[in-house]
C-alpha cells in the first residue's frame, strides 16, 4: 500500500495535540462520588492510547523517510500532482455559503440557487455550453429542495 | 423462528406506502452505488432526516433497501468504468472490467446480478435462521459481557480495516473520544465541553456521520472532478444467467455467500473484507486459478455474491446485540435511536414488528434488486457517466439540509464540515474511516456499560475475567490485537 509519511506526520501531530487537549480538560473533572470510576479516566485512558498509537505511526514514517531520503522527495511526492483548485473551491464556496446561511439576508431558495449557479460555472471554468445546465440544474434543486423540504416533508430549513 | 410474523411483515411492506418506499429506495440505492463518489453510507446518512416524519417501520424499509441496492449498484462502475462504484466492489473490478473491454459488459453485468442476488438469499435464510436464537442469548449477557464484546468489536475492526493496525485503533479510539463531550451519562454533569453550552447536548451522530462520509468525499472527488471516463454501451445480451450456467457456478457462490454472511455477521467488518476473502477462496479452489484478474467469470460471482451477502449477515449483530456489522449499520442504529428505539436484544421484544420488517426488507429489498438491474442496467449504466461537477455541488446542499434538519442548528452544518475536513485529513494520511464511524457509536454504550458493571461490583474489575463469555470476548480481543503484531514482528525478523 502506499504510504503518506508526510500526511501520516502531519495527521498524527494535530491527533496527539487534541488528546493533548482532552487530557488536559479530562485532569480538570472531579472524581466520581457515587460510582468508583468517575467521568475522567475513560476520556483519559482513551486519549493517552491514542496519543501512544500516533507516536508509533510518526516513529514509523520518520524511519521510513531517514530510509529513502532525501525528504523533498517524500514531500514533492505528496504534495504534488492533483490540483487542488477545484476541491478548494468547493469547500471554501460551502463554508461561504453557510456563512451567508448563518447572517439570514436571503431566503434559502434563493441562496441555494445562487451558489449552486456559480460553484457549477466556477468548477465548469465558466464555459458557455455549461450556462443552461448549471441555471436549469440550480433552478430545479436551490427552489426543488425549499418546496420538498418545507411543504412535502415539512422540515425546517436554515433561514 | 416466527414465520408468521414475517409474512405479517412482508405483508405490511407490500401496502402502499412501504412498498413504495422499497422501490424507492433499492432504486436510489443501486442508481448512488453505481455513481462513482457516491457512497451508500453517504446516500442512508442524507436520508435519515427526511425519515423523521415517517413512521418508525417505513424509515427501516427505505433505508434498508437502500443499503442492498447500495451494495449492488456498485458493480455496475466497477465493471464499466473500473472504478468500483462502492468500496464493496473493488475484488469486481479485477474480472469484470476486463470481461467488459472484451465485448462481454453484459454477461459481465449479468453474472454480478444474479451472484449478488444469490448471496443475499443465502445471507437472509441465515439472518431469519439465526438472529432471535442469538438474541436469546445475548439478553444474558451482562454490562460486563457487552463491555468486552464491545472491545472486542473495536480490535476486531481496527485488526481488518485498510491499513496497519495500528492506524484502525487510531481512528476507532479517535471516534469513541469525539463522542465523550458532553453530559456524563452517569453523573449527569457537563464533560469536555470547554465550557461552551452548545456541546452540552455532544456532538450529534448525523453531522458527524455525513461530514466524516460524504463530506470527506467531495472534498476527495472535487480533486479529480475533471477526469473524464471512457464510455462503454450495454446492451441486454447476457444479462440473464441461464439455468446451465447457474449450475456451473452454484458451488461458488453458495461458498462466497456464506463467506460474506460469516464475515458480515464479525462485527464491524464491512462488505469489502468479505469479498476479498471470498475471491481469494474462490481463486485457490479455481481449476482455472490463471483466469483470475483476466475476466474470470468465477472471479465476478464471488466478490458479488460475498458483498451482497454481508449485507444480510452484518444486520444479525445490529438485531441482535445492537452492535454494528459494518459503517452502514452504525448509520442504521443512529436511525433507529434517532426513532426511539433502542437497538439490542430486547429488540424482538420490544419493537418485534421492526425486526420483522428489516429482515423482510432484506429479502424483498434482493428480489427488487434483481428485477430492477436485469430490466434496467443499460438505462442505469448511463447515469455513472453524470458529470461530476454538477453532482457534487448538489449533494453537498443536501449534507447541509440534512445536517441542519436534526436539531434546526446551524452548530451542526458547522460540525459536518468540520468533520469533513477530519475525514478528508484522515484518509490522506490512509487512516481508514471505517472504525471512526463505529467508534463514536459504540463509545457511550461501552462507556456506560462498563461504569454500571463497575458500580454493581464497588469497582472489581474481576468478573470481566470470571465470567465465561466476557473472558471469551476479552481473550478474543486480546489475540486479535496480538496476532497482527506478532506477525509483523515475524516478517521483519525474516526479512532482516
Amino acid at each position: 500500500m502506499e504510504q503518506r509519511t508526510i500526511a501520516e506526520i502531519g495527521v498524527c501531530s494535530l491527533i496527539i495535540i487534541f488528546c493533548a487537549v482532552i487530557l488536559w480538560q479530562a485532569a480538570k473533572l472531579p472524581p466520581g462520588s457515587f460510582e468508583p470510576l468517575g467521568s475522567a479516566p475513560v476520556p483519559q485512558a482513551t486519549a493517552g492510547i491514542v496519543i501512544c498509537c500516533c507516536l508509533i505511526v510518526i516513529v514509523r514514517a520518520i524511519v521510513q523517510i531517514r530510509r529513502q531520503p532525501p525528504l523533498a522527495h517524500h514531500v514533492r511526492d505528496e504534495l504534488t500532482g492533483r490540483s487542488p483548485r477545484n476541491a478548494l473551491v468547493m469547500f471554501g464556496g460551502t463554508l461561504a455559503y453557510v456563512g451567508l446561511l448563518q447572517l439570514g439576508m436571503l431566503s434559502f431558495g434563493v441562496l441555494t440557487f445562487a451558489f449552486l449557479l456559480l460553484l457549477i460555472m466556477t468548477l465548469n471554468r465558466f464555459s458557455k455550453s455549461s450556462l443552461l445546465p448549471a441555471t436549469i440544474t440550480a433552478a430545479l434543486f436551490g427552489f426543488g429542495i425549499e418546496f420538498l423540504f418545507t411543504r412535502v416533508f415539512v422540515v425546517d430549513l436554515p433561514v | 423462528m416466527d414465520l408468521n410474523a414475517l409474512f405479517v411483515a412482508i405483508q405490511q411492506i407490500l401496502s402502499t406506502h412501504a412498498l413504495l418506499m422499497l422501490l424507492l429506495g433499492t432504486g436510489l440505492g443501486i442508481v448512488v452505488g453505481a455513481i462513482p463518489g457516491l457512497t451508500g453510507a453517504m446516500l442512508i446518512a442524507l436520508t435519515l432526516p427526511l425519515t423523521f416524519y415517517m413512521t418508525p417501520f417505513n424509515a427501516v424499509v427505505l433505508l434498508v433497501s437502500m443499503y442492498v441496492g447500495a451494495i449492488s449498484g456498485g458493480l455496475i462502475t466497477a465493471t464499466l468504468m473500473r472504478m468500483p462504484g462502492t468500496p464493496a466492489a473493488v475484488m469486481t473490478t479485477f474480472d469484470g472490467y476486463p470481461m467488459a473491454r472484451s465485448g462481454r459488459p453484459g454477461r459481465a453485468l449479468g453474472l454480478g446480478i444474479t451472484a449478488s442476488f444469490v448471496g443475499g438469499l443465502i445471507a437472509w435464510v441465515v439472518l431469519l435462521t439465526i438472529t432471535q436464537p442469538l438474541s436469546i442469548l445475548a439478553t444474558r449477557f451482562g454490562p460486563f459481557e457487552y463491555f468486552s464484546l464491545i472491545m472486542m468489536a473495536m480490535v476486531l475492526i481496527a485488526s481488518v480495516s485498510e491499513g496497519s493496525l495500528v492506524k484502525g485503533l487510531i481512528s476507532g479510539l479517535l471516534g469513541m473520544l469525539i463522542s465523550m463531550p458532553g453530559v456524563d451519562p452517569a453523573s449527569g454533569m457537563p464533560r469536555l465541553t470547554f465550557d461552551w453550552y452548545v456541546l452540552n447536548g455532544g456532538l450529534q451522530l448525523l453531522p458527524v456521520l455525513i461530514g466524516t462520509f460524504a463530506v470527506s468525499q467531495i472534498i476527495a472527488d472535487a480533486l479529480d472532478i475533471g477526469k473524464v471516463s471512457q464510455n462503454s454501451k450495454v446492451d441486454s445480451r447476457g444479462v440473464l444467467m441461464s439455468l446451465a450456467d447457474l449450475r456451473r457456478h452454484a458451488l461458488n457462490m453458495i461458498r462466497s455467500s456464506f463467506i460474506g454472511t460469516w464475515i458480515g455477521i464479525l462485527p464491524g467488518i464491512g462488505a469489502s473484507i468479505g469479498s476479498v476473502v471470498a475471491y481469494t477462496a474462490a481463486k485457490n479452489m479455481s481449476k482455472t486459478p490463471e483466469e483470475f484478474g483476466k475476466g474470470s467469470e468465477e472471479g465476478i460471482i464471488a466478490s458479488e455474491a460475498a458483498n451482497n451477502a454481508t449485507v444480510g449477515g452484518a444486520l444479525i449483530p445490529l438485531i441482535a446485540m445492537g452492535i454494528p456489522g459494518s459503517v452502514i449499520d452504525a448509520i442504521l442504529i443512529g436511525a433507529l435511536t434517532i426513532h426511539s428505539i433502542q437497538p439490542g436484544p430486547t429488540l424482538f421484544l420490544t419493537n418485534a414488528d421492526i425486526v420483522w420488517g428489516i429482515i423482510a426488507t432484506c429479502l424483498l429489498a434482493n428480489i427488487v434488486m434483481w428485477l430492477m438491474m436485469t430490466s434496467s442496467v443499460r438505462y442505469i449504466a448511463k447515469l455513472i457517466y453524470l458529470p461530476r461537477s454538477y453532482v457534487l455541488p448538489v449533494v453537498i446542499v443536501f449534507c447541509v439540509v440534512g445536517s441542519y434538519a436534526l436539531n434546526n442548528t446551524l452548530f451542526d452544518i458547522w460540525v459536518m464540515l468540520g468533520f469533513g475536513v477530519i475525514g478528508f485529513l484522515l484518509e490522506r494520511a490512509k487512516i481508514p474511516l471505517g472504525p471512526f464511524v463505529i467508534g463514536f457509536v459504540l463509545a457511550p454504550l461501552g462507556e456506560e456499560k462498563l461504569r454500571s458493571g463497575l458500580m454493581m461490583t464497588a469497582g472489581d474489575i474481576t468478573p470481566m475475567f470470571t465470567r465465561p463469555f466476557s473472558l471469551a470476548f476479552t481473550l478474543a480481543a486480546v489475540v486479535l490485537l496480538v496476532w497482527p503484531l506478532y506477525n509483523d514482528w515475524r516478517r521483519r525478523r525474516a526479512t532482516a
